[in-house]
């Protein structure tokens, strides 16, 4: 029984790593950048969820606005930071994310105060019993939303002209565009999906912990790097897994091993294990 | 015209001078940006008032105390730097610390090489006042707050079976062993102990494994940042038993983190909201009316580690006779009557504290001066 509860606390854990991870991973399939900033939109998406519900009352609300706000501040990212760096080496566009990503924790602080912010009335608390596993709603809904998002990633991709057009753009950036497909709004589009999952994301986190700091976003920032490397950098469905892998090997890490290492040595322990093994991830291409 | 006006300048140039010579300059150091920044600025805002206080009540035998603060990010590296500036540069008389045990103990040799009294206000790691003789500490190293906690679950409450749940940084493990220690002398019987980074807010796998270990009461260490949403992921998993924290969950965030599921939860602190002590009483209102929000460990910290700082400087101003003055010391302040051993170390007794109506409330007071008798070198 604890085995199981270790391991649904695992997908839980990992459904988040997900959300954030897969906006990455899109983000560096697309551009070849690693976008560190991505981290502080998540932070942000949690700071919106708060605020948003504590004013109106309605978490879906405040996950709307999280969506639309975090995922314009997202293509505002990418038109004023990255698009004109995108001709520079790729270790430019990577500072230039660090520096962003500590500017906008020291922002947050500077708005939204030192203390953090938690929800007045945390939605979502009811707590499910199912063959004596027990899970908050909203651990399930985290799981749900980032299995959501993924078929609903598949879907865009695989079966819409606009996916066509970004697989492409993608893939064979020079010809896509030779073709016809405006690789910009391609770009947009992708920092808008990418940066809104991010929201997402931290609205969820916010409402786990019940709580959002301005260094939220500090772990995410590292720890999604591993796992798009693990899930073969700009693979989807890799990341998924490598994701969720990642979750529940800590999970079983935390009390196993937790006097030995820390939670989050276990997954750059992981990390270097598979790349030992396989260089291109666990689910990359060679 | 412009001469005038050069003149002017060079008048009010002089007067600040002549106004920064006969100040008495306290330095302090704590986290105002970063992970820490909370508590930093609590703990700042605790200490201008003690300044405030004092200053309007006509200051230290004539003279005004002026604060003198830097920003060290609770880190032993930002920490170093900071103490020299405020020793070589600001020429301070005394130094405080409102950080953490990294930073506190890497500033510590600092003010000890260089023959300045440095009081750490609130960080717990033994090793801050083994730097000299020259370093004192206002609050409790955590080994003496880990065995007030023993006594207060073992002894107090009565339960036996306990399940650890340690942040592993050197305010937890600090804790940790202190409770240790004791554990035995009250019957305690450790079942399990799990090891959390500060950087965690999602417990899942630990709290999964307390509730198959079916204790009696938990012994959690953590700041309110990871404390309230432990106790909320315990109880939402349907633990009820006891948690018993510290001073680092002293914070009314720690209640609007954790919402509902902070009733109940007992921490050992240095703070004690309903004390009839005029002085702890007049404290927590006057800090109240000033930050705006409620009063929490790290203030009362700061504003009594300044109020034994400006006693000292009453008695001298600096270098050994400063030092002896700080180590005579004999106060009540917001957090009780201090005074220190031959270390360096406060003796003062343990306020236990309770959520009550989302608010912390007076529970008991340890008051056991061998158990609570803090290390000698």
């Amino acid at each position: 029984m604890l085995f199981l509860e270790l391991f649904l606390q695992g997908l839980v854990q990992g459904s988040i790593y997900a959300l954030i991870a897969i906006g990455l991973t899109l983000v560096y399939g697309l551009l070849r950048v690693l976008h560190v900033a991505h981290a502080g939109l998540f932070t942000l998406g949690g700071y919106l969820g708060v605020l948003v519900t504590n004013a109106s009352g309605s978490l879906a609300l405040a996950m709307l606005v999280a969506i639309a706000v975090v995922g314009s501040l997202g293509m505002a990212i990418y038109r004023l930071c990255y698009q004109p760096l995108l001709e520079k080496p790729p270790f430019v566009a990577l500072i230039a994310s660090i520096g962003l990503f500590i500017a906008m924790e020291e922002l947050y602080r500077l708005i939204f105060g030192p203390y953090g912010m938690s929800y007045v009335q945390p939605p979502l608390q009811d707590v499910i019993v199912f063959a004596g596993l027990s899970l908050k709603l909203a651990e399930l809904t985290t799981m749900a939303i980032a299995l959501a998002a993924v078929v609903g990633l598949a879907l865009l991709a695989g079966r819409t002209r606009l996916g066509l057009a970004w697989r492409a753009s993608v893939t064979v950036p020079q010809m896509a565009a030779s073709f016809g497909i405006d690789i910009v709004r391609i770009r947009y589009l992708n920092f808008f999906i990418a940066s809104g999952l991010a929201a997402v994301a931290g609205v969820m986190v916010a409402l786990l912990n019940n709580l959002v700091e301005p260094t939220m976003g500090s772990v995410p920032s590292y720890k999604a790097l591993a796992i798009i490397v693990l899930g073969g950098l700009g693979n989807v469905r890799g990341t998924l897994l490598a994701a969720l892998a990642l979750g529940v090997i800590e999970s079983y890490g935390t009390i196993y091993l937790g006097q030995l290492l820390d939670r989050d040595a276990i997954a750059f322990a992981f990390l270097i294990a598979v790349l030992m093994v396989r260089p291109q991830g666990l689910f990359g291409k060679r | 015209m412009k001469k005038h006006v050069l003149m002017l300048v060079f008048g009010a140039l002089c007067a600040a001078h002549v106004a920064g010579a006969d100040t008495l300059k306290i330095g302090f150091n704590a986290p105002l940006t970063g992970f820490a920044a909370a508590d930093g600025k609590s703990a700042l805002t605790g200490a201008e008032l003690a300044v405030e206080q004092i200053n309007a009540a006509g200051g230290v035998n004539g003279k005004q105390l002026e604060l003198i603060v830097y920003d060290d990010q609770a880190s032993p590296k930002e920490a170093v730097p900071v103490a020299n500036r405020l020793i070589e540069q600001d020429k301070v008389n005394i130094g405080i610390s409102g950080s953490y045990s990294g930073a506190t103990r890497a500033a510590a040799g600092v003010y000890q090489a260089a023959g300045v009294p440095y009081i750490s206000a609130y960080a717990v790691h033994p090793d801050i006042t083994r730097s000299g003789d020259y370093v004192f500490r206002t609050s409790f190293v955590g080994e003496v707050q880990g065995r007030a906690g023993a006594k207060l679950i073992g002894d107090m409450l009565a339960k036996k079976r306990v399940v650890l749940i340690t942040l592993k940084n050197d305010f937890g493990k600090s804790l940790a062993a202190g409770f240790r220690e004791a554990a035995g002398q009250f019957g305690v019987n450790i079942v399990n102990e799990y090891e959390y980074s500060i950087k965690d807010r999602q417990f899942g796998p630990i709290v999964a494994k307390v509730k198959s270990d079916n204790p009696e009461a938990i012994y959690a260490s953590g700041y309110f940042f990871t404390a309230g949403p432990l106790v909320s992921q315990l109880r939402s998993a349907g633990i009820d038993v006891p948690v018993i924290g510290q001073e680092g969950y002293d914070s009314q965030k720690f209640i609007e983190i954790a919402g509902a599921a902070a009733e109940g939860t007992i921490i050992t602190t240095s703070l004690d909201r309903d004390s009839n002590a005029g002085e702890t009483r007049d404290f927590i209102r006057e800090f109240e009316k000033k930050a705006g929000y409620k009063v929490d460990m790290v203030a009362a910290s700061g504003h009594t580690a300044v109020k034994v700082a400006a006693a000292a400087l009453a008695k001298a101003t600096s270098g050994k006779a400063l030092r002896d003055a700080v180590a005579a010391t004999r106060l009540v302040a917001s957090t009780g009557e201090i005074s220190f051993n031959d270390l360096g170390e406060v003796r003062k007794d343990v306020q236990v504290q309770v959520v009550k109506n989302a608010a912390w409330h007076h529970h008991s007071t340890i008051s056991d001066a061998k158990l609570l008798a803090p290390p000698m070198k």
